[in-house]
């Protein structure tokens, strides 16, 4: 196998020089003068002490940002890749439906004017010139949480929003069974359902934020604009137990399945995609601090992080949740692609790995990771303890190409304090997922055949999902499946700083009250030689583990 | 199981795997007992008994309020003592002619959908509610529901005593007599689903296995917030026949009758 590294060669050297150097030292042993390292913990920051020895993987620094997004915009879709111009395929006659990305996209929100407003306000003046009345936008929320009125117009802009709100700009409604059809099966046997307005359109145009390498692709369409009927087929524990990893889409049989569904739904259907790639330009101003490498902090980064943490501890919990969330990041769009949908998510892909690819040699006894305030599923909401679970195990786990930064059988230390706290208009069947399922088993294939089309069919779950701001009924299962791969791989999980033991236990945990305790536990398991690896977050980063 | 009014024709639906237990007013409907009241006061006999009784009614709202400030069993025996002296037939028939002209106009259409998919999901449908039996019969049969629990007044010679039969459907009662409906039917509790709007539904909802706030008020807002109990909330779309406008129908009626008579 080639080396992780080899991969970056493919990209032009041009573009590599600015990475290769700064990704020099991004993966840092410590020792015992090392100064504390910054770890995310819920609503809060951890500032602690790791031991000598441990192994830092840091993000690499952002790419620079295209220095003209708006003319980026327009020049891709002049210039789509393997597909015709935007403007060659228009009539005045046609039926266009437009799906976005939702606000799962990106983490946390970006600064506006947001990129799905820069694309649409590009492709409607395109859909205008051209008379093209017919247009409808649909936010691809599948089986996620109705975006607010607010939300939606931050998204699109105050130019889409105005036109075409409510009556052309909605959310998607995966049980509004006279809004979804079946388009057919693949050759697995998987039955592809989807929008109807998408289906019976004559040009789909997909805006997609790629943020990781798991996003875009045929997943945009088939899984956004699909119902629970589509999302079950892949949405399971057996298919995401295959996947290694969600971010290697090569290696992931969740991503094969969605492939197969998008090919069969290019073929009935005319689909343009727009794919953006972003940088980890994610803090910036006066909490750049937050991206750098704690050895090098200058006194005025050690004040701002004692500030920053002091203003965090002293204001009410739902004050310091609005705070954080109302946080938008200065993200750069590095790169913009239109066309067909294969070829412009190769291109977006490359990018991203570009973006976030770290060599790293060799896998580790422990793995630590802090699990932040924020993950797709609670974006102006809270971290509920099964949400905890996806972010550490789902997401963090999932961060490597090749092999996993822990070995098979180590121990994954997630810090996050773990309270029983949910909100009860995004996450109703959370709650009960959480203290009836979760109270009888952990098993995802258990819960799976007990369980899920109960939750699925939930009359009253269905009800909040369509006409409140609720996830879908079936949605926790998802995110317990989504920790699959790592409850296969790990042979012990523990919460640092864990405030609920009662919590860390229904997961299937074990608790520490420090992180200092935790790294005890581990290693009274693998030895006082134990290899630690800590994966440094913010921004984000993907290990090319040898 | 003195309450229980099994339709005809449950016997042909197969066993239920639990029940959906509603209650009525606010919860499937945006209307009250104090409608149902005015509804039928206001269409019985002739003018000047409509006009006695509506007197009645008018005199006795403050201690309505106060009763449904305290409690709302004694709501349920101050305001069904106003019907003392109606009969039988005439209830019964302004009930069917309620249900159709303003109970059926006012359902909430996502109510509907919540029965119809909790029927799909083997939960059979149960009216809880703490509106009188010749309100709640009528509802019942339109909406396919076999069960029900609501008020009975008493009756002799087929005049209304003003007097309710128990168990009065309120507060506890309505818990009391799911318990003894899911034991009947050798039902789970736990597995029920109950639908209710307020606080005094409290006992009927804890209950239940899967209790749900609908449209709830303050107070069963904040305890099913507290309790992390679902809370939604439907909505009346399209036209909506409000009472105002049910009385300002009929007052057209009467008018055009008049007129049809002088003419």
């Amino acid at each position: 196998m080639a080396r992780p590294e080899a991969r970056l060669k493919e990209l032009k050297s041009s573009d590599l020089k600015h990475e290769i150097d700064a990704r020099r030292d991004l993966v840092v042993t410590l020792n015992r003068r090392s100064e504390n390292r910054l770890i995310a913990y819920g609503e809060d920051f951890m500032f602690e002490k790791l031991p000598a020895g441990t192994r830092v993987v840091y993000p690499p620094p952002p790419l620079d940002p295209l220095p003209d997004p708006d003319t980026a915009i327009r020049y891709a879709l002049l210039h789509p890749l393997n597909a015709d111009p935007l403007f060659a395929q228009l009539n005045p006659n046609m039926r266009v439906t437009i799906a976005i990305d939702d606000i799962s996209l990106p983490l946390p929100q970006m600064r506006r004017p947001d990129l799905r407003e820069r694309m649409l306000n590009s492709i409607l003046q395109t859909l205008a010139d051209y008379g093209v009345d017919d247009v409808h936008l649909v936010v691809a929320t599948s089986l996620h949480r109705r975006m607010t009125e607010r939300e939606i117009h931050r998204m699109v802009g105050e130019r889409a929003f105005r036109q075409f709100w409510p009556e052309r700009l909605y959310n998607f409604d995966a049980e509004n069974r006279a809004e979804i059809v079946m388009i057919g099966k693949t050759d697995h046997g998987e039955e592809v359902w989807l929008s109807r307005r998408a289906a019976e359109s004559d040009l789909v145009i997909y805006l997609n934020i790629n943020l990781v390498p798991m996003d875009g692709g045929h997943k945009s369409v088939a899984v956004g604009l699909a119902p629970y009927q589509s999302l079950r087929h892949h949405h399971n524990p057996a298919t995401l137990r295959d996947s290694h990893s969600y971010m290697d889409p090569n290696r992931s049989a969740l991503h094969n399945s969605a492939n197969r569904m998008g090919k069969l739904i290019n073929q009935q259907l005319n689909v343009f995609s727009v794919e953006t790639a972003v940088n980890t330009q994610m803090y910036g101003g006066m909490l750049d601090f937050l991206q750098k490498n704690e050895d090098r902090f200058s006194d005025w980064d050690r004040m701002r992080l004692k500030g920053f943490r002091w203003t965090l501890g002293s204001v009410s919990n739902d004050l310091r949740r609005q705070m954080l969330h109302q946080y938008a990041a200065p993200y750069g769009l590095t790169g913009v692609w239109a066309g067909e949908t294969e070829t412009v998510h190769r291109q977006a892909l490359a990018k991203v790995f570009q973006q976030y690819a770290v060599p790293v040699k060799g896998q580790s006894d422990i793995l630590i990771v802090g699990v932040p305030y924020i993950c797709p599923y609670n974006v102006n909401s809270i971290m509920n303890p099964v949400l905890v679970q996806c972010t550490g195990m789902g997401y963090l786990f999932n961060m490597y190409r090749n092999k996993p930064l822990v070995k098979p059988g180590g121990t994954m230390i997630i810090c996050h304090p773990l309270r029983d706290e949910f909100h009860p208009e995004h996450h109703p069947s959370y709650i009960e997922f959480f203290h009836r399922c979760l109270s009888e088993t952990t098993d995802a294939t258990e819960l799976a055949n007990k369980y899920e089309h109960e939750f699925a069919h939930n009359p009253t779950y269905t009800h909040m999902y369509r006409y409140g701001h609720a996830y879908h009924g079936v949605h926790p299962f998802y995110m317990w499946y989504w920790g699959e791969p790592a409850r296969q791989h790990c042979g012990r999980v523990i919460a640092a700083g864990c405030e609920e033991p009662e919590v860390a236990a229904r997961l299937g945990w074990e608790a520490a009250d420090t992180l200092d305790e935790a790294i005890a536990m581990a290693t009274a398991d693998h030895g006082r030689s134990a290899s630690i690896t800590y994966l440094h977050l913010p921004p984000l980063v993907i290990a090319d583990v040898e | 199981m003195s309450v229980h009014h099994p339709a005809k024709t449950r016997g042909a639906r197969p066993a239920a795997a639990g029940a959906a237990f509603y209650d009525l007013d606010g919860t499937l409907v945006g209307l009250n007992l104090i409608h149902t009241a005015l509804y039928i006061f206001s269409n019985l006999g002739e003018w000047t008994g409509r006009a006695s009784y509506l007197l009645n009614f008018a005199a006795r709202i403050p201690s309505l309020y106060f009763a449904e400030r305290r409690d709302r069993y004694l709501l349920n025996v101050v305001l069904f003592e106003m019907f003392k002296g109606v009969s039988r037939d005439r209830l019964e028939e302004l009930g069917d002619e309620y249900c159709e002209r303003v109970l059926m106009e006012n359902l909430y259409p996502q109510a509907r959908d919540m029965i119809e998919s909790n029927r799909a999901a083997g939960l059979e449908p149960v009216l809880v509610t703490g509106s009188p039996d010749f309100i709640a019969a009528p509802l019942s049969r339109r909406l396919g529901i076999g069960d029900y629990a609501a008020n009975r007044l008493a009756f002799v010679r087929g005049r209304a005593t003003g007097r309710l039969v128990s168990p009065i459907m309120a507060g506890d009662e309505k818990a009391r007599w799911c318990a003894d409906y899911a034991a009947a039917r050798q039902l789970d509790l736990g597995k029920c689903r109950g639908y209710a709007d307020s606080h005094y539904d409290l006992p009927f909802l804890a209950a239940l296995g899967h209790p749900v706030a609908v449209n709830p008020d303050q107070r069963l807002s904040a305890t099913a917030r507290s309790r992390q109990w679902p809370i939604i909330h439907f909505n009346q779309k399209g036209p909506r026949t409000t009472l105002a406008r049910a009385m300002r129908a009929q007052a057209e009626s009467w008018i055009w009758r008049w007129l049809d008579g002088a003419a």
